[in-house]
């Protein structure tokens, strides 16, 4: 009798579920990727109109990354020269040179030391006026004060940095005329960081402009898709299932976006910018403006990829309600 | 199927959509909800499938009280049910076959079992050679049987359906008529709300009217069946 209930049972049940189209996550993933890259393909105006927005905002936050480095690089040429001189009234023996360097870079913040004799301030100096050396019959380097010619590590370059670090000099025993170009050290510094004051707020207005108008972008091309997302949530698709492929769109339009933004930029790069530095004499320790560095790229490609995820997922959070 | 036990719904704090509203609609059942504009059939409707949730009373389908599901499992509780709206509700981006395939991939089925039941559901509908057309395409009554393929193509328990003959003329509110008959014959529990008499007259099936979000008249089968006869 059970036996006979039991064949009867399987035999009128008809196999409703059919195998899953994608079993496991890797199946799951494929799905997704599919409905993404159809979704693409059938809203196409759309999907341009998206990309376009996030290669241009991304373009213009690269654009000004890029002006900004090399402005950050040029500052930092000009920061070599934040150099501390110690004059001596005699030459140095080698004994004392020795003694000096040993006590001057246990001092923190120095970087580099190198001796100027007399015989090496004269060269100099006659280098400097080369063409009007008839200005220098007569002088004998025992006019010129032999120095010692500091160079300070990059983070000992602010002018308060560069007060402690003399005052710290003048304790040494032997050390007596210390020079530093006070007032220049001063002017850069204030320049560097008032520079960096108007890079960091136009960085951060840029940024918000940007966030704000491709996260609008992308509430806009989900609001004209709101009847898909009620549809799939009719038909009884679980959130993760309606935001997954559009989650992958947000991805790609974001990834193709900051691609594109990374290849304009490289192209405008070659076609104008290359060269600008030189005819700018923007920053003569270079032939030209620099591109930007390898890890900004990934960072800019990152920054699509998220941007796109983020926007997508903020703005679909406003459209899915159960 | 269907029970609803002193069912009450504010959209507002002082008027109520629906009013302590009792009605049990058994398995295998096919009543049509009438009554005029703003009596609550849209409403009701909804709280059926997990769209609204009532402010008082319990809402059971299949055994289970909707009102107390988890967010989550409102989708499983769609899975069982299947809704047509007046406007069909369709994926202009989407092709036919697509649009009908969503409610399968949606629970998971893979792509060549999806393509058998898609074809099967469409040629009931005698949609099968329209599978590549997308909707703008299709003429009314075309676009509301692919919405019913939609509702169909997993054999729902139970089928919703808002004025779905609202924008058709009479050739196709018969047509779709007979689609709901026979997915009732199959074991489908059909509920449509509807203000068109003479759909109603047609099947003779039971009839629910409401008005201000009550229930004012129920008749059964045969009572209908009679007074349309005298």
């Amino acid at each position: 009798m059970n036996r006979w209930k039991k064949k009867h049972i399987t035999a009128i049940k008809p196999n409703k579920r059919p195998k899953l189209a994608g079993e496991g996550f890797a199946g799951r993933l494929r799905y997704f990727l599919f409905r993404a890259l159809t979704n693409i393909r059938q809203n196409v105006f759309v999907n341009v109109v998206t990309i376009g927005t996030i290669t241009l905002a991304l373009l213009i936050v690269s654009l000004f990354l890029l002006v900004f480095i090399n402005l950050e690089n040029a500052a930092e040429s000009w920061s070599e020269r934040v150099q501390v001189t110690v004059y001596f009234d005699h030459d140095l023996t080698l004994q004392e040179q020795g003694s000096l360097r040993t006590r001057i870079t246990a001092l923190p913040g120095t970087s580099r030391i190198g001796y100027v004799s007399r015989d090496e301030a004269l060269k100099r100096f006659k280098n400097r006026l080369r063409g009007q050396e008839t200005l220098l019959e007569g002088v004998r380097s025992e006019v010129l004060p032999p120095s010692l010619e500091i160079t300070l590590k990059r983070s000992s370059r602010e002018t308060r940095d560069v007060e402690a670090y003399v005052a710290g000099l003048k304790l040494i025993p032997g050390i007596n005329e210390v020079q530093y170009g006070e007032e220049w050290v001063r002017r850069f510094n204030t320049f560097l960081n008032f520079m960096r004051l108007i890079g960091a707020l136009l960085g951060g207005f840029l940024v918000i402009a940007v966030l704000f108008i491709v996260s609008n972008t992308i509430k806009l091309t989900i609001y004209a898709r709101r009847d898909e997302l009620e549809v799939m949530s009719l038909v009884g698709a679980t959130r993760f299932f309606i935001k997954a492929p559009f989650l992958i769109e947000g991805i790609i339009q974001g990834g193709a976006g900051a691609l594109l933004a990374t290849g304009l930029l490289l192209g405008l790069y070659e076609g104008f910018l290359h060269n600008a530095g030189s005819f700018l004499t923007f920053n003569p320790t270079t032939a030209g403006l620099a591109f930007l560095p390898f890890e900004y790229i990934c960072g800019i490609i990152m920054a699509g990829i998220v941007l796109g995820f983020l926007g997508s997922l903020s703005s679909l959070k406003r459209f899915i309600s159960v | 199927m269907i029970q609803l036990h002193n069912v009450s719904l504010a959209y507002q704090k002082d008027a109520s959509a629906i009013n302590d509203i009792d009605l049990r609609i058994e398995k295998g059942e096919f009543v049509f909800l009438t009554g005029p504009s703003g009596a609550g059939k849209t409403t009701l409707l909804r709280l059926l499938y997990g769209a609204l949730t009532p402010t008082r009373g319990q809402v059971l389908i299949d055994g289970q009280n909707v009102s107390r599901l988890a967010a989550s499992q409102i989708p499983h509780l769609r899975r069982m049910i299947g809704v047509v709206f007046q406007d069909f509700k369709l994926l202009p981006s989407r092709t036919v076959f697509e649009n009908v395939a969503i409610t399968l991939e949606v629970i998971g089925w893979g792509r060549a079992d999806i393509g058998k039941k898609v074809m099967h559901t469409l040629r009931q509908m005698g949609m099968e050679s329209k599978i590549n057309l997308t909707p703008e395409r299709l003429s009314g009554g075309e676009q509301q049987r692919v919405a019913l393929a939609r509702a169909l193509v997993n054999d729902p328990k139970i089928l919703l359906a808002d004025e779905p003959t609202g924008n058709l003329d009479d050739a196709n509110k018969n047509q779709i008529l007979n689609i709901f008959k026979e997915a009732n014959v199959r074991g489908t529990t059909v509920v449509v709300a509807t203000h068109d008499r003479r759909l109603i007259e047609h099947a003779h099936k039971r009839l629910v009217t409401l008005n201000k979000g009550e229930i004012v008249e129920q008749m059964e089968k045969e009572a209908h069946n009679g007074d349309q006869a005298q």
